[in-house]
């Protein structure tokens, strides 16, 4: 180790390291590779077939099409709730702050369960939306209610911040040089927020991609219909075929892996917007 | 008036001047979506938990909440958040000495690493560990003849719940004290201070809040895990099943009254931590920005 | 204690930060390490901490070999740069903290460290200051409470990293005269880091010119200043003229201007810069021997001297005067007069890279 790092006079840096990668690979590494290695197992004409079986490719289109339009209503309306919470006053700004994290610290199943009371035909939303013969509930609307709730806060605590930080000057700038609000909003300020609101998308997304607890309950679970990915995880784990549980597992795994990637490098584009400044 | 959305903040209340044109429509307007967006996607579902659990009085509430199965569910879900919260809490303090501390190579690749559960389904979390310790898993049979069990047992629930709750505590130190540098712990070694003294003394005590944030929030975590623990537990009643698991089952044996009492008090845990949480970070903000 | 530096080096990565350095320091001397930032001068005050290791070199405390010492063991006072106050702690317990974290064996009871930290509360004469926390004092008072809790374990010599740096100019000049009293009346062997050269001259005993990881020149403060050893240690300390030329067999030749260079005696032909302080330039009306005709562009009061940018009438280059404001007043000059210069000291560098120069201590 000694040659790894630069001489420092502080001590414990064998013992912090030694144990942070024995604890990281025992928890996170080896359990994850098994994944990895358990396809390995199988041939490509076996992978292949698992993970393009029309049941589970119809779970793609569900999983990813509802997380891609629940991420794009968060990013709209985080943005809005964003700038709302940071540009104006009104009694109960600061507990409704607070609540906007309520989908981080409320368990998944509850949420799970509390959505389907409230969308299903005899909710208190679903009755006056089944009134307008639009059914939310056990059907793909209702993944997208599922996922829009596990993804709020992305949006909101990734602008937040920026928008905090932005410099009144700039807008007082833009005034002064004659832009009206919507000018300086469009050209200022959103390009601005931009790299954070692109984190803050993807953050939810990478997320809902792989959420399963708020989903199962309001979704109705039909094969073909509204069966999202990580149940037909569960589906083929359950008939113990545990190689294409594996399989499907491994293309969400390298999914998830690119959507991690492309966070860092937002995130980096984010640092270096900021650095300039 | 257009420019009053990007003036200084300043209260809703109309000016004195009641004029039409003098409203500030703007705010007001977009203050009301934001709101009914919030409303319907997270207080209205929160009130529902509490008015569910409620509906058939509190004579069905207690006796749901008492009944063994609940109880058993709920005294697993704390024995799994007393395991994995003081692990993951060791386990982010040595990494955050290690990296914040000390230069070497690698140290972006070990921080990516460690987020890396977030990124991870929490089925897959489970299934994982399927793979590994399940009958038909790497260790199986080796468990199998040695009358051990893992997966579809308790161990099997707490290595779930470890997984998902990895990384909370690390990155709130890994920023919190690499932004705190490093003076003051030289300062501690010249001043006579052994390796230990100066985490004890100097380094824990100028990170606490950081350190409470994390532990809430793995707390929080650790106790409403659904997808990993569901995969791993087996669903055995009264034995494998934590608090969630446990609502599931109610739940879908159309048990709702009882499911959402369970369920009301893991909304109020979250409210908990929420408040805890907004507390702490008020105290860190004043703490740290000095 | 005395402090002996032998041939240390310390390298980060491809960076050179010292070089070979050798320094000796006597028991009880107060001494400055001046340089540019990145000459080397905190990493040389480090490494004889014992907070950076040297890759080569030793460091000796009175005759004894401490390179391997732990820094936990090595006694030193360390004042830092941005202080390092332990910010959840009170000023007492701050100065408390090294006696506090002493084995127990050696640990003063709590009446000891009571007394002694507000012994050295009054010694730094903030001793009302004993309960708050860091963040409710000023730069100043952080500094001097740095001091006394780097002497509450009574070390053996006492190192400071730019101990004025932070601090607003006003502050900077009350606070150094106070260490240098401090100094003098504690008597311990101290060396601190800056590079301003006016803090050095004005508290050091002696001077020590740090440059690109190597030592220019070890001396009193007039030493330094009047008797530069090498072109850097001119350039550095001071505002400087510089006329270039060349040297031929001891005489150096600048435009229309000769000096006699007897250290250069064996130096065919060379190309050579003299270094003349503003202040050592005579100034008259009527050209004089071997004078040099120069016109004024500017003519500036600062306080009691006036300082005059003039250009040289042979070629142009710019040349700065100061002379007392009597001087300039009997004078009666004014910009566009002519007037002409006669250098009182000078010294003659030869333009070759200075690689003669090393460490002489």
């Amino acid at each position: 180790m000694a040659t790894l790092r630069r001489h420092s006079v502080l001590p414990g840096f064998n013992l912090a390291l030694g144990f942070t990668l024995l604890y990281l690979s025992l928890i996170v590494l080896i359990p994850l590779s098994a994944a990895f290695i358990k396809t390995f197992t199988l041939t490509w004409d076996a992978f292949w077939a698992h993970v393009s079986a029309p049941r589970v490719v119809a779970s793609y289109q569900l999983t990813f099409g509802a997380s891609l339009a629940a991420a794009a209503i968060n990013a709209v309306f985080g943005l809005l709730v964003a700038w709302v919470l940071v540009r104006y006053r009104f009694p109960g700004r600061r507990l409704v702050d607070a609540l906007v994290d309520l989908p981080f610290a409320l368990p998944t199943a509850v949420a799970g369960i509390a959505l389907t009371a409230l969308y299903a035909g005899n909710g208190w939303l679903g009755e006056p939306l089944a009134k307008l013969g639009i059914k939310v509930a056990f059907t793909p609307l209702g993944v997208m209610v599922a996922l829009t709730f596990i993804g709020l806060p992305f949006v909101v605590r990734t602008v937040q911040p920026v928008l905090e930080d932005l410099e009144k000057e700039l807008e007082e700038a833009a005034q002064s040089l004659g832009a009206t609000a919507w000018q300086t909003f469009s050209r200022v300020i959103f390009p601005a927020l931009l790299p954070a609101l692109l984190t803050g998308f993807t953050l939810a997304f990478a997320r809902a991609v792989g959420e399963y607890g708020s989903v199962i309950f309001i979704a109705g679970n039909m094969p073909m219909l509204s069966e999202i990915t990580p149940l037909t995880i569960i589906t083929k784990l359950e008939q113990y075929d545990y190689a294409g549980a594996t399989a499907v597992a491994v293309v969400m795994l390298v999914t998830s892996f690119a959507l991690l990637l492309a966070i860092n490098l937002l995130q980096a584009w984010m640092r270096r917007r900021q650095g300039q400044r | 008036m257009a420019s009053i959305p990007f003036s200084r903040p300043e209260p809703l209340a109309p000016p004195p001047a009641l004029s039409l044109a003098r409203i500030p429509w703007v705010p007001i307007v977009l203050t009301t979506i934001a709101l009914t967006y919030l409303a319907l996607f997270l207080f209205v579902p929160l009130a529902a938990v509490f008015h569910e659990a409620l509906k058939k009085g509190w004579g069905v509430y207690l006796a749901a909440i008492a009944d063994p199965d609940a109880w058993s569910a709920i005294k697993l879900t704390l024995l799994a958040a007393v395991i994995a919260v003081p692990l993951n809490l060791v386990f982010g303090v040595a990494a955050a000495w290690a990296i914040a501390k000390f230069d070497f190579r690698g140290k972006n690749l070990l921080i990516t690493l460690i987020d890396l559960p977030f990124s991870v389904s929490p089925v897959i979390s489970g299934l994982i560990y399927v793979l590994i310790f399940g009958l038909q898993g790497w260790l199986g049979p080796w468990l199998a003849a040695h009358d051990l069990k893992i997966i579809f047992a308790v161990p099997g629930i707490v290595l779930a719940t470890l997984f998902v709750t990895f990384p909370f505590v690390a990155r709130e130190l890994i920023p919190l004290m690499q932004a705190q540098g490093r003076e003051e712990e030289e300062a501690a070694a010249v001043l006579g201070a052994s390796g230990w003294q100066t985490l004890w003394r100097v380094t824990l005590p100028n990170v606490k809040w950081g350190l409470l944030y994390g532990v809430i929030l793995c707390n929080a975590r650790a106790m409403g895990e659904f997808g990993a623990v569901s995969v791993v537990s087996g669903h055995i009643r009264g034995l494998t099943n934590t608090l969630p698991l446990h609502i599931e089952i109610v739940y879908n044996e159309y048990q709702f009254a009882a499911a959402f009492a369970c369920a009301s008090l893991l909304a109020l845990l979250a409210l908990v931590t929420l408040a805890l949480k907004t507390l702490v970070e008020a105290r860190a903000h004043k703490e740290y920005s000095r | 204690m005395s402090i002996q530096v032998r041939n240390v080096s310390k390298n980060f990565g491809n960076f050179s930060a010292l070089n070979g350095v050798s320094l000796d320091i006597e028991p009880g001397e107060l001494v400055a390490l001046l340089g540019p930032s990145g000459s080397g001068k905190t990493t040389l005050l480090r490494v004889i901490a014992g907070l950076e290791r040297p890759d080569s070199g030793q460091i000796y405390f009175s005759g004894e070999d401490t390179t391997e010492t732990r820094v936990q063991e090595r006694e030193v006072g360390f004042v830092f740069q941005h202080y390092a106050l332990f910010r959840h702690m009170t000023i007492f317990e701050n100065v408390a903290f090294g006696l506090r974290v002493r084995p127990r064996k050696e640990r003063p009871a709590e009446a000891e460290v009571q007394e002694r930290v507000h012994k050295l509360l009054n010694l730094v004469q903030l001793d009302w200051l004993a309960d708050r926390y860091p963040h409710q004092l000023s730069g100043g008072q952080r500094q001097r409470i740095a001091l006394a809790r780097a002497l509450a374990i009574e070390p053996k010599v006492l190192l400071l990293d730019e101990p004025f740096g932070a601090l607003d100019a006003k502050v900077r000049k009350e606070l150094r005269r106070w260490l240098r009293r401090l100094h003098d009346e504690i008597n311990l062997t101290s060396v601190f880091v800056t590079h301003d050269q006016e803090e050095a001259l004005e508290v050091a005993d002696r001077i020590v010119v740090v440059n690109q990881g190597k030592i220019e020149q070890v001396g009193t403060p007039e030493a330094v200043y009047d008797h530069p050893a090498t072109a850097f240690v001119y350039q550095f300390l001071g505002n400087v003229n510089q006329f270039h030329g060349r040297v031929r067999r001891g005489i150096a030749t600048f435009g229309s201007k000769t000096l006699a260079a007897p250290e250069h005696e064996t130096v065919e032909d060379a190309a050579a810069t003299a270094y003349v302080r503003p202040h050592d330039i005579d100034i008259a009306r009527a050209p004089g021997i071997a004078s040099m005709p120069a016109t004024v562009s500017h003519a500036l009061r600062v306080g009691p001297v006036v300082r005059l940018e003039l250009s040289r009438d042979d070629n142009g280059e710019l040349v700065e005067v100061e002379v007392p404001r009597e001087r300039f007043d009997d004078l009666g000059v004014a910009a566009g007069n002519v007037v002409h210069l006669t250098p009182r000291r000078a010294k003659v560098f030869l333009e070759t890279p200075h690689a003669a120069v090393g460490a002489r201590p």
